[in-house]
């Protein structure tokens, strides 16, 4: 063989070495958790309470959801949510009866509470009671934003000490979801509710410690956490930094080792640069940025006057401005692929605020002439808005869109606290508002933020047709079939301006390396705070 | 025998002319040349605050779709976040600083004022209590007092002003009362009181002209201050409220968001604020040496 016949098969062997090297290494076992390590987080704001039934708010989701367990969970590991990723929490199994008429959860026996007490089915049979607002329910919420998602159980039964069974009016396939929402965690029936304002009580992988309010919440690791060998970490700190910039450097420095809900990509972007090790994780989330517009105050009960304020403000001008690019266009589900449920992009671009944005504008104003407002007579409106950056951006932009269309618009900022009772009260004008969505599933938006009557549908849209859609849609059980129901009804919110969605900012989460299993997921922000996976490798 | 005396008092052309106001000017910038420079950058701000709607090229809260532009033809001091145009921004912040600082500090120094003319010229008891109240209020830094104030009351324009102009109160009063305790005590005063002039026309029309020096200094003096107080209260989100440009507002966004991506949107706010502060410092500071007798010629 000469020198030349040689080159050839030693190129190729040197090749399949490299590779083979490439794959051993890549097929490395991976590392093994380590335990210890307090992880040290910042959250979006300060959580009005613990009592996740309660509150609309990441906020309390995120902080809280160490503390307890729901009956059954999103799977933390998989990124985007669905009926395939449940897994069980308190309950071991579950079982669909009389064709979806019945729901039958069989608990675990090795449960306790964080004060020793023993969890049983009556503490599921006095959460749901609760939260649905039954006449023998033992216990009452101060506020009851989801009431509705349980509006179709007709009784809940504890037959035993470990098995529940929640009998429905009518099939409802998402309730088994909306359980799995970080907003409906298990609650103990011996420790009143109000005792949740600050502090909590559950059987998670993490207990109470300590609140500050408006500085921090602790949680220690639960030594008798059912999953044995879980959780890694010793303990969460929550510290509330009310600054972005504060924010980014405290977690430049290591103060913090995870942070970046409510950041905007400018944020993620000079955090980096601050900082190459960072990790960043970008993601839909399931957050809208939204109109609100109070249909029960005048001038806003005329439908030319919501309409003019729907075509006033130019989607694509929103995506560039506020969100600086992090955004996408949707209507009242998230859209696809990050989302399940969205309508397609074809009928995205014909919603109200896709169209050119001039056009839309001359036709703003010559609808709002037709309801009696022009130069001489301006319309005057007031956008409220939460008093954080990442509202208040978005609000910025909204009061010029709307002074374009000759609206004379002014900006009120209201502190977190004072916020959801105001909403709740309906005490507005107009309000720019962000919705997150607690679980992609249509009943859970749909019976939350558009249903006559709901606490949550801020903007008090009505319409007894949509309603009656609502609830038909809710009991298909063929997903294609649903589908089409589902986007009838989202063209028809859009198309009535029931919440005029501007469009889905993306979320992100900022952390450092050695911070282990944290996974955004890409259609909820809600139920991934559990954190009984996550490890610190330090 | 009479004997006639005659006073042998300065006739007419014996004095020199009353100064025209040139010829004083002259003499200001010849004398205090950095209070003449003072004066020409609280001169450009009022300019710029009176005709802010002809030297802006855009509309100032109208948004655009060229966030965080670099400064360039289009945008002489580049866009912010929202694709504002930041010069016609700091050109109608002046607008905004200018009113807040000139109305809040007009306010307090007329309340202060008042409260001191009447303290220093009625006295005893009211006198008294009216200066220990003084004191508490004296007590807290003029930030303090404006940041409780503000949060107390909101983030509102009249607010803001409200907020800035009740610190100013007591330094105001106690200005006015030291001036009117001197006053009170000249023989005209007396005189006039002997001939049946009734306290309030000898308060108002016998003492308040004459404090009008210390009151102008004061007004001044505490200009730069509530500028700087507003511009601290806007930083802070008790200000002004989004989206008008105010700059203490702009530099907080500026600064907690985009100081590395695009510092000029840091620079010119802060530009803007430590100019006006400055002018109406070097502006207060001579006129105080000008028009207090015993700094006069130093």
């Amino acid at each position: 063989m000469t020198r030349r016949h040689l080159v050839g098969p030693l190129v190729l062997t040197s090749f399949l070495v490299l590779v083979l090297i490439g794959i051993s290494a890549h097929a490395q076992p991976a590392k093994a958790p380590k335990y210890g390590g307090v992880l040290v987080g910042s959250p979006l704001s300060a959580p009005p309470s613990l009592s996740p039934h309660e509150e609309a708010t990441i906020s309390t989701v995120q902080q809280a959801s160490a503390c307890f367990n729901n009956l059954v969970y999103f799977d933390p590991a998989k990124r985007q949510e669905s009926a395939e990723t449940l897994v069980p929490e308190l309950a071991e199994k579950w079982s669909w009866q009389d064709n979806h008429r019945n729901l039958v959860f069989f608990l675990r026996k090795d449960v306790k509470w964080h004060d020793g007490k023993p969890f049983t089915s009556k503490d599921v049979k006095y959460t749901f009671d609760m939260v649905r607002g039954a006449k023998d329910a033992k216990g009452k919420l101060r506020v009851n934003p989801r009431k509705l998602w349980y509006a179709n159980i007709e009784a809940i039964e504890a037959p035993d000490p470990h098995t529940v069974v929640f009998r429905l009016n009518r099939p409802q396939p998402s309730l088994l979801l909306m359980l799995a929402a970080g907003y409906s965690p298990v609650m103990p029936e011996h420790v009143p509710v109000t005792e949740f304002k600050n502090k909590c009580v559950g059987t998670g992988p993490f207990k109470f410690k300590e609140h500050r309010p408006g500085e921090s919440v602790e949680f220690v690791k639960n030594p008798d956490y059912f999953v044995k060998g879980r959780p890694y970490l010793d303990g969460i700190k929550w510290v509330i930094i009310k600054d972005r910039s504060t924010q980014i450097a405290a977690l430049q420095s290591g103060q913090l080792d995870v942070t970046g809900i409510g950041w905007n990509a400018a944020n993620v972007e000079t955090a980096k640069k601050g900082n190459a090790r960072l990790v960043v994780m970008e993601a839909d989330s399931g957050v809208n940025d939204n109109l609100l517009i109070n249909f029960k105050r005048a001038p806003f009960t005329d439908a030319r006057v919501r309409r003019a304020l729907n075509l006033a403000l130019d989607r694509k001008a929103y995506v560039v401005g506020p969100r600086q690019g992090a955004a996408t266009f949707g209507g009242a589900m998230l859209p696809r692929p990050s989302g399940v449920w969205g309508l397609s992009d074809a009928e995205v671009k014909k919603l109200p605020g896709m169209g050119d944005a001039a056009k839309q504008k001359v036709e703003a104003k010559k609808v709002l002439a037709e309801a009696g407002f022009g130069p001489g007579k301006p319309l005057k409106v007031t956008v409220s808005t939460r008093a954080l950056a990442i509202y208040v951006d978005t609000a910025s932009w909204v009061v010029d869109q709307l002074r374009q269309v000759g609206i004379d618009a002014t900006l009120e900022q209201i502190e977190t606290g004072v916020w959801h009772p105001k909403m709740t009260r309906r005490d507005f004008d107009v309000a720019l508002n962000l919705t997150g969505i607690g679980i992609d599933e249509p009943d859970a938006n749909f019976l939350e933020n558009f249903r006559c009557g709901s606490p949550r549908n801020y903007s008090d849209y009505c319409s007894e047709d949509i309603d009656r859609l609502i609830a038909e849609q809710s009991q298909i059980l063929d997903r294609a079939k649903r589908l089409k129901l589902v986007h009838e009804i989202d063209r028809r919110l859009q198309a009535d301006g029931a919440r005029p969605i501007l469009g889905w900012g993306k979320q992100y989460a900022l952390l450092w390396p050695h911070v282990k299993n944290w996974v955004q997921h890409t259609n909820s922000i809600y139920n991934q705070s559990r954190m009984q996976e996550v490890w610190l490798d330090k | 025998m009479s004997i006639t005396r005659t006073l042998d008092l300065p006739t007419s052309t014996d004095l020199a002319p009353p100064a025209g106001a040139a010829t004083v000017l002259a003499r200001f910038v010849t004398r205090k040349p950095l209070g003449a420079a003072g004066g020409v950058l609280m001169l450009l701000l009022m300019l710029a605050a009176i005709f802010a709607d002809v030297l802006a090229t855009h509309d100032p809260v109208r948004t655009s779709m060229h966030p965080l532009v670099a400064p360039g033809a289009d945008y002489w001091l580049g866009t912010d976040n929202l694709g504002r145009d930041l010069y016609s921004r700091v050109v109608h912040g002046a607008r905004i600083s200018l009113a807040v600082g000139v109305a809040s500090t007009l306010m307090g120094a007329v309340l202060g004022g008042f409260i001191g003319l009447l303290s220093g010229y009625v006295g005893g008891k009211t006198d008294l209590i009216s200066q220990r109240v003084m004191d508490i209020m004296q007590a807290l830094p003029i930030l303090v007092l404006a940041l409780v104030l503000a949060a107390s009351l909101g983030p509102s324009l009249t607010n803001a002003v409200i907020a800035i102009s009740i610190p100013i109160i007591p330094r105001a009063g106690r200005v006015i009362r030291a001036s009117v305790l001197s006053i009170r005590e000249f023989v005209y005063i007396e005189a006039a009181r002997a001939l049946g002039v009734n306290h309030l026309r000898v308060a108002f029309r016998h003492i308040l002209p004459n404090t009008i020096g210390p009151f102008i200094v004061l007004i001044t003096a505490q200009l730069g201050g509530a500028i700087l107080v507003e511009a601290a209260l806007s930083f802070l989100g008790l200000g002004i409220p989004e989206p008008y440009p105010s700059w203490g507002r702009m530099l907080s966004i500026a600064a907690a968001e985009y100081a590395e991506k695009a510092p000029w949107l840091v620079i010119w706010p802060g530009l803007a604020i430590s100019l006006a502060v400055f002018g109406t410092n070097l502006l207060g500071d001579a006129l105080r040496d000008t028009l207090d007798p015993r700094l006069r010629g130093r």
